[in-house]
C-alpha cells in the first residue's frame, strides 16, 4: 500500500541527520582510535598502531585514576539520586497548595545549566566570601575554614552534590509518574487491613515501583557517567587529579595534549561501558515486565 | 447504495489467524449487523472493508468493483467509530463538514448542507461546540451527522451506541433505525449487544472465533439457531440447555422428562427458551424440581428451578409467588419449539 | 493531636526542599544586582545596581555577542530537529513495517554515546573545513545530541493519541499526508511545543561542544561564563549577571509549559 512507502519517507529527514551527525563521526573516532595521531606534530592522521592505543590506556594511571574517580562519582550520586528521589515523590504525590508550589518549584533545577550550577556552587563554597563556606562556619564553628574545594575528598563531595541538585528534581517526577500508576486501591486495602504508613511504602509500594527505579538508575548512572561541565566550571578536574572524570580526562586528553588517537581510544571505552550498562538494563527490564505480567 | 461481496477474505496478523477465509454478499441497501463476542473478529471483518486493515487474501468487491488496494477515501464509505473518533480541534459544524470540505465544496453550499443535515439529527443548536462540550451523546449524533452529511455508498458502525447509557441507548437505536429507512444505504454495524443486533437487522451475522456461524433474518436466529453458541447468545435470559439422552421419544435427563420428535440416541442438548415454558400443577409435568430463585423483572417473574444436575429458567406471570426451596414444574407452552443439539458438534440436530 | 504535629513536619520538610532548591538560584540572582564589594560581603543590606549587567554587556565581555549566538544556535537546531523529528516519530509511533523496532532502537540508542566520542572526530573534520568556531558548527554538532531524543519523546506524545480521530479522517476521504497536516499536527501540538522547548533548553545549555568547537566569534552564554575567570580572579558579580541572562529565559519557558513539562519528562522512560 502507499502508506508503506511514505512510512519510510517520513523517516528519511531524521534518519539522515543521525547517520551524518551520529554514525559517520562514530565511525570515524573509530578508526583514529587505531591510529597514532599527535595534533601538535601532524595535520593528518598517522599510522595505523593496531591496539597501542588501548593497551596504554591501562598502564597509564590518568586513565586508571579517572576510572577510579568515575566510578565514586556514579555510585555516590546515583544512590543518593536514586534514594532523594523517591522520598521527594512520596512527600510530593498528596494534593496540597504547598505541594504543588513545591512540585513547580522543582521544575528550575533541571532547566538550569549545568555549567552555571558549578560556577554558582563553587562562589558558595568560597572559604572567604562564599554563602554556604561563612555560613556553615558561623553555625558550626568546627567547620569554620574548612577548604572545601581545595580538600579532594570535600570537592568530590560538592560535585556529588551539584550532581544531586541537578538530577533529584528530574527524577522526582519520573518517581511521580510511576507512583502514579500504582493502584490506589491496594493500599487503600493495606491501610483497611491495619497496615502502618512506613510498612505500606516498603511492602506495597516501594515493590510496585521496581520497574520505575530501574529505568531511573539506569539513566541516571548513564548521565553520570556523561557528566562533564560542573568538573570544568567547578573543580577543573583538582585539586590535583582528584575529580578527573573520564569524560574530563578524555577531554584534557584531545583538547589539551591534543593526542587524538589515544583520546578516540578513550572515547571508545567509555561508549563501551555505557553500552554494557544499557544493554543489561534493557535485560533487565525485559525481565521484570515478564514479572509484571506474568 | 452498493452491494458488497467478500470473496474468501482471510485476515492473518503474522502467524495469527484473525478471520479465517469465508465469504459474505452484503446486498444492496441491507441492514447487516455482525454479531459476536469480543474478539470474534466482527470489527476486523468490518475494518477490512472500511480499508483500514490490509486484506491477506481474498477479493473485497465493492458495488462489482474489487477495492482491495483501495485506500479508504476512494472507497466511498462513511464509518461511525466506538469512540467516535471526532475532531477534536474543530467545532460541531467543522467535524460535520469536514468530509465535504475534502471534497473540494465551497463554503456556502457546504455551511448549508451541515445545517440541513445537523437538524437532521438535533445538533444544529450546538454547531458552535467543540466535541469536549458535549455529552456522550451529543458526540455520537456529531460523529452520525458526520458520516450521513455525504451520501456513501456503504455505512459501517463500529459498536456505535456502546459508549451511552441504558436509556440514550435504546432511543439512539430507534433513530439509527428510522435514518436508514430514510436513506436506505447499505449498512454493515457491528455489535456484541444481541438485543441491538436483533431490533436493527435485517440480517444478522453471527461471529465466533473469526468465522460466521449463522447467516439469517433475526426472526430466524432466534426460532432457528443453527448451534449451541448461537442457541446460548441470542435471548434473554438465555436458552435453557440441558444435556441428556433421547430414550423412546423422549428427552430424558435428571428432572425433564418430555416428548420430542426425533430418533432415540446419546449425548444430546435439549434447548428451550424460558418464554416458551409456563407453570403448572400438573404432577407429571415435563420439568419439575425445587424452587431455586425468584426474580421479578416488572412484567413478568423469571423462576429457577434446580433438580440435582440441572437448571431451568422460565418466565411466570409477575403475581407468582412461593417459597422458595418448594416443590415446582413445569411445561413448554403449546406448540413452542423444543430445540435439540448434538453435544459434541454443537449442531442442531431437528429439522 | 498527632496528625497536627505530622502535618507540620510534612510542610517544614516541604519548604525545607523549596529552600534549598531556591537557595542557589535566588543567591545568584542577588549578586548580580550587587556592588562588587558587596558580592564579597554575605550582607544582606545593599543598594541594587544594574551596574554589572552594563559591564557585561560592554567591551571587553560583549555578552550581547553571546546571547545572539545562544539564540540563533538553539532556535535553529529546534527549527531543524523539530520538524524531522515530528515526522519520523508519526512513522514510528503509526505505522508497524519490517526493520523499524531495530531502526528505532538504532536512534534511541545514540543517546547512550558520550558526546566526547561525537565531538573528537567534528572537531578534526571542522578543522579541516575551516568551520571551528561558527554557529554551523555547533548546530551541527546540538542536532546529534537532539534529534533523537526528540523523536523518542514526540513519539510518546503521539502514541498517547488515539487513533480514531485519524482513521476517520481516512475514512472522511482525506489522504494520509492530509490526515497528518489536519488532524495529527493539531493534536499533537502541545506535546510538539513540549518537546521543542526541551529541545530548546537542551540546546541553550550545551557547554561541552562550545567549549570544544568556538574560541572567540561564535561563543555562547555557558561558555562565556568561564571567561570571567581572569587573572585578577572570579568576577562572581559578573559571572552573576551572565548567570540570569542564562538563566531567565529557560526558566520562563519551563513554566509556561510546566503541566506538559513534567509529562514530556517522565514520557516514555516509564513505560
Amino acid at each position: 500500500m502507499q502508506d508503506r512507502s511514505l512510512s519510510y519517507l517520513l523517516l528519511v529527514p531524521a534518519f539522515l541527520i543521525v547517520l551524518a551527525t551520529t554514525l559517520y563521526p562514530l565511525a570515524y573516532s573509530f578508526v583514529t582510535a587505531f591510529r597514532e595521531w599527535d595534533l601538535t606534530k601532524q595535520r593528518r592522521p598517522g599510522d595505523f598502531v593496531g591496539l597501542d592505543n588501548f593497551g596504554y590506556a591501562f598502564s597509564e594511571p590518568g586513565f586508571q585514576n579517572s576510572l577510579w574517580v568515575t566510578t565514586i562519582f556514579v555510585l555516590t550520586s546515583v544512590a543518593l539520586t536514586l534514594v532523594i528521589a523517591m522520598s521527594l515523590a512520596l512527600l510530593l504525590r498528596r494534593k496540597g497548595r504547598m505541594h504543588t508550589f513545591t512540585r513547580v518549584i522543582l521544575i528550575l533545577p533541571f532547566a538550569m545549566s549545568p555549567a552555571l550550577i558549578g560556577v554558582s556552587y563553587r562562589f558558595m563554597f568560597n572559604p572567604e566570601f562564599g554563602v554556604i563556606a561563612k555560613g556553615l562556619g558561623a553555625i558550626f564553628p568546627a567547620l569554620a575554614g574548612v577548604p572545601w574545594l581545595a580538600s579532594p575528598d570535600l570537592a568530590m563531595g560538592i560535585l556529588v552534590l551539584t550532581d544531586v541538585w541537578h538530577w533529584a528534581p528530574y527524577m522526582t517526577f519520573m518517581c511521580l509518574g510511576g507512583l502514579a500508576s500504582v493502584p490506589r486501591e491496594t493500599e487503600e486495602a493495606a491501610r483497611i487491613d491495619g497496615a502502618s504508613s512506613l510498612r505500606i511504602i516498603f511492602g506495597i509500594v516501594l515493590p510496585q515501583m521496581k520497574g520505575v527505579l530501574l529505568v531511573i538508575a539506569v539513566l541516571k548512572t548513564i548521565f553520570a557517567l556523561k557528566m562533564f561541565d560542573q568538573v570544568v566550571t567547578l573543580t577543573g578536574g583538582g585539586p590535583g587529579t582528584s575529580t578527573e572524570t573520564l569524560a574530563f580526562f578524555i577531554f584534557n586528553v584531545g583538547f589539551k595534549w591534543y593526542d587524538m588517537g589515544y583520546a578516540s581510544a578513550l572515547a571508545w571505552i567509555l561508549t563501551a561501558i555505557m553500552m554494557l550498562i544499557s544493554i543489561w538494563y534493557v535485560r533487565m527490564l525485559l525481565s521484570e515486565r515478564k514479572m509484571a505480567t506474568a | 447504495m452498493a452491494e458488497v461481496q467478500l470473496v474468501d477474505v482471510e485476515k492473518r496478523y503474522g502467524e495469527f489467524l484473525a478471520v479465517p477465509k469465508q465469504s459474505l454478499t452484503i446486498e444492496e441497501g441491507e441492514f447487516l449487523v455482525l454479531l459476536g463476542p469480543s474478539g470474534c473478529g466482527k470489527t476486523t471483518t468490518m475494518r477490512m472493508i472500511a480499508g483500514l486493515e490490509d486484506i491477506t487474501a481474498g477479493d473485497l468487491m465493492i458495488a462489482g468493483e474489487r477495492a482491495n488496494d483501495k485506500p479508504p477515501k476512494d472507497r466511498d464509505i462513511a464509518m461511525v467509530f466506538q469512540n467516535y473518533g471526532l475532531y477534536p480541534h474543530m467545532t460541531v459544524a467543522e467535524n460535520i463538514g469536514y468530509p465535504l470540505k475534502l471534497r473540494g465544496m465551497d463554503r456556502k453550499s457546504r455551511d448549508a448542507r451541515v445545517l440541513e443535515t445537523a437538524q437532521k439529527v438535533e445538533l444544529d443548536a450546538l454547531l458552535k461546540r467543540r466535541p469536549s462540550e458535549l455529552s456522550g451523546g451529543q458526540r455520537q449524533r456529531v460523529a452520525l451527522a458526520r458520516a450521513i452529511v455525504r451520501t456513501p455508498k456503504i455505512f459501517l458502525m463500529d459498536e456505535p451506541l456502546s459508549n451511552l447509557d441504558a436509556k440514550l441507548r435504546v432511543t439512539m437505536r430507534a433513530e439509527l433505525k428510522h435514518l436508514h429507512h430514510e436513506l436506505g444505504v447499505t449498512t454493515v454495524y457491528v455489535t456484541h449487544d444481541q438485543m441491538e443486533a436483533m431490533t436493527l437487522a435485517s440480517r444478522v451475522a453471527v461471529m465466533r472465533e473469526g468465522r460466521i456461524v449463522q447467516l439469517d433474518t433475526p426472526k430466524k436466529i432466534y426460532s432457528e439457531p443453527a448451534d449451541l453458541f448461537v442457541a446460548g447468545f441470542i435471548g434473554s435470559p438465555s436458552m435453557n440447555l440441558v444435556e441428556g439422552r433421547i430414550t423412546g421419544g423422549r428427552f430424558e435427563a435428571p428432572g425433564v422428562s418430555l416428548p420430542v420428535t426425533a430418533a432415540d440416541r446419546d449425548g444430546v442438548v435439549m434447548g428451550v427458551r424460558p418464554e416458551d415454558l409456563q407453570l403448572t400443577t400438573d404432577g407429571s409435568a415435563a420439568v419439575s424440581g425445587k424452587l431455586y430463585a425468584l426474580e421479578l423483572t416488572g412484567d413478568s417473574t423469571l423462576v429457577t428451578l434446580r433438580d440435582r444436575t440441572t437448571s431451568i429458567c422460565a418466565r411466570g406471570p409477575a403475581d407468582f409467588e412461593a417459597p422458595i426451596d418448594a416443590p415446582c414444574s413445569l411445561a413448554p407452552k403449546p406448540g413452542v419449539r423444543i430445540h435439540l443439539f448434538d453435544k459434541t458438534s454443537g449442531q442442531r440436530i431437528d429439522g | 493531636m498527632s496528625k497536627s504535629v505530622l502535618w507540620w513536619v510534612e510542610r517544614a520538610l516541604l519548604l525545607l526542599i523549596s529552600s534549598i532548591v531556591l537557595f542557589p538560584i535566588l543567591w545568584m540572582f542577588l549578586t548580580a544586582f550587587k556592588r562588587p564589594r558587596d558580592a564579597y560581603s554575605l550582607s544582606l543590606d545593599f543598594s541594587p545596581t544594574l551596574s554589572n549587567f552594563v559591564t557585561v554587556f560592554s567591551d571587553p565581555w560583549n555578552l550581547g555577542d553571546m546571547v545572539l549566538n545562544s539564540v540563533i544556535v538553539a532556535s535553529v537546531t529546534v527549527l531543524i530537529a523539530v520538524p524531522c523529528a515530528s515526522l519520523a516519530a508519526y512513522s514510528f509511533s503509526r505505522f508497524r513495517v519490517k526493520g523499524r523496532k531495530f531502526l528505532f532502537f538504532l536512534i534511541l540508542s545514540t543517546q547512550f554515546i558520550p558526546a566526547v566520542v561525537i565531538v573528537l572526530p567534528f572537531f578534526l573534520m571542522f578543522r579541516t573545513l575551516g568551520l571551528l568556531d561558527t554557529r554551523i558548527a555547533l548546530i551541527v554538532v546540538n542536532l546529534a545530541i537532539v534529534t533523537p531524543f526528540v523523536i523518542w519523546m514526540i513519539k510518546g506524545f503521539i502514541d498517547a493519541i488515539p487513533t480514531d480521530s485519524e482513521e476517520a479522517a481516512l475514512i472522511d476521504g482525506a489522504s494520509r499526508l492530509r490526515v497528518i497536516r489536519d488532524i495529527v499536527l493539531p493534536m499533537a501540538a502541545p506535546g510538539i511545543l513540549t518537546s521543542s522547548i526541551f529541545c530548546f533548553i537542551l540546546t541553550w545549555n550545551e557547554f561541552l561542544f562550545a567549549l570544544i568547537l568556538t574560541r572567540r566569534d561564535a561563543v555562547t552564554l555557558p561558555v562565556g561564563l568561564v571567561s570571567f575567570r581572569t587573572e585578577r580572579g572570579d568576577l562572581w558579580e559578573l559571572m552573576s549577571a551572565a548567570g540570569v541572562m542564562i538563566t531567565v529565559p529557560i526558566f520562563i519557558m519551563a513554566l509556561l509549559i510546566q503541566k506538559h513539562f513534567t509529562r514530556g519528562m517522565t514520557a516514555g522512560a516509564v513505560k
